[in-house]
């Protein structure tokens, strides 16, 4: 009994058993937290914690939730900008822009025959799929209001997203491979970026 | 009448767009074998697809198959892909070598824009 009313005063094991306490608990459930939110989706190295507050400022149950790591197709995209005039130069920088801009391993750029312009992450056999695809799309155009100019397709192990735009010399299909379609803002901003393109080949 | 400045134009622009995969390009007349425009030009070649397109437009209508259209393609060996263009009273050749230039770019996009350019250079 002495000694247990002892080690109850004494300060340092206080301060210890507080320490094993509070701190690594709020620590294990903050990772919980965050990872519940972006689960199975790729998550950049996460953002520094704020420095801990003193302890005796903090509530031993007090858990700490850092802002939610945003991923890369999250943030707007910034605008397309084509600053050369070659087809060869305009290709390229679409094709540099979805990868830096859009959640995918893998992009490419083809022709509506399924003909690869440019391609990173996807073989040109995969990107050849895009002819009897958009080939299809056809006659579900036809129907009054239906769009179809983009959209997303299970390849097995990967999703393909594409979107679709025309020029007075053909289609021409942007896509992108990845473990998930893509949101409807990264279709618009594909749209939008493929569109620009386009008027320049 | 035709523009031979727009031929020339037309050579340039297909100079960028292939860049290093364009390995020899000529734009001809196909009744007197007259080279028009070109970037290293190959007279032999001239001779020879001007013989090779009239057999094939023949044989295509001597079997009743639908006339040649905007080109045809030619894969040899040594990653060399030849595609003659039909633009009516021109032909034009053109050599790519194939791991250098991508076809995708080539059928899509430069051969497109040589047909618009020279359909322009022989309505002047």
């Amino acid at each position: 009994m002495t000694a247990r009313s002892v080690s109850w005063t004494d300060a340092a094991s206080v301060a210890q058993l507080l320490a094993r306490a509070s701190a690594p608990r709020a620590a294990v459930q903050t990772f919980k937290i965050a990872n519940a939110s972006s689960a199975a989706r790729p998550i950049p190295p996460p953002a520094r914690a704020p420095a801990a507050a003193p302890v005796a400022e903090a509530s031993p149950r007090a858990i700490s939730v850092p802002p939610p790591t945003r991923l890369k197709s999250q943030f707007p995209a910034p605008k397309l900008v084509l600053t050369s005039d070659n087809p060869s130069d305009c290709v390229d920088a679409l094709l540099a822009w979805t990868l830096d801009h859009q959640r995918c391993t893998g992009a490419f750029i083809a022709d509506d025959n399924g003909l690869t312009l440019a391609a990173h992450g996807i073989s040109e056999a995969h990107v050849s799929l895009v002819g009897p695809l958009l080939s299809a799309l056809v006659s579900v155009r036809m129907i009054p209001g239906i769009d179809a100019t983009a959209g997303a397709l299970w390849l097995g192990n990967n999703m393909m997203s594409w979107v679709e735009s025309r020029n007075e010399r053909g289609g021409f299909c942007l896509g992108t491979v990845g473990s998930e379609p893509l949101s409807s803002r990264a279709f618009e901003q594909l749209k939008e970026a493929l569109e620009i393109t386009v008027r320049k080949l | 009448m035709i523009d031979t400045k727009i031929l020339d134009t037309a050579v340039q622009d297909l100079r960028n767009v292939l860049r290093d995969g364009l390995v020899a390009t000529d734009i001809w007349e196909r009744s007197a074998g007259l080279s028009l425009a070109g970037f290293n030009q190959q007279p032999v070649a001239v001779a020879l697809f001007t013989r090779i397109t009239t057999e094939l437009e023949s044989s295509l209508t001597d079997s009743n198959f639908p006339p040649l259209a905007r080109y045809y393609l030619l894969d040899m060996e040594g990653n060399h892909t030849v595609a003659v263009v039909n633009h009516g009273a021109l032909l034009q050749g053109i050599l790519v070598d194939n791991k250098r230039a991508n076809l995708g770019i080539l059928i899509s996009v430069a051969i497109p824009r040589m047909l618009e350019t020279i359909a322009r250079a022989q309505s002047r």
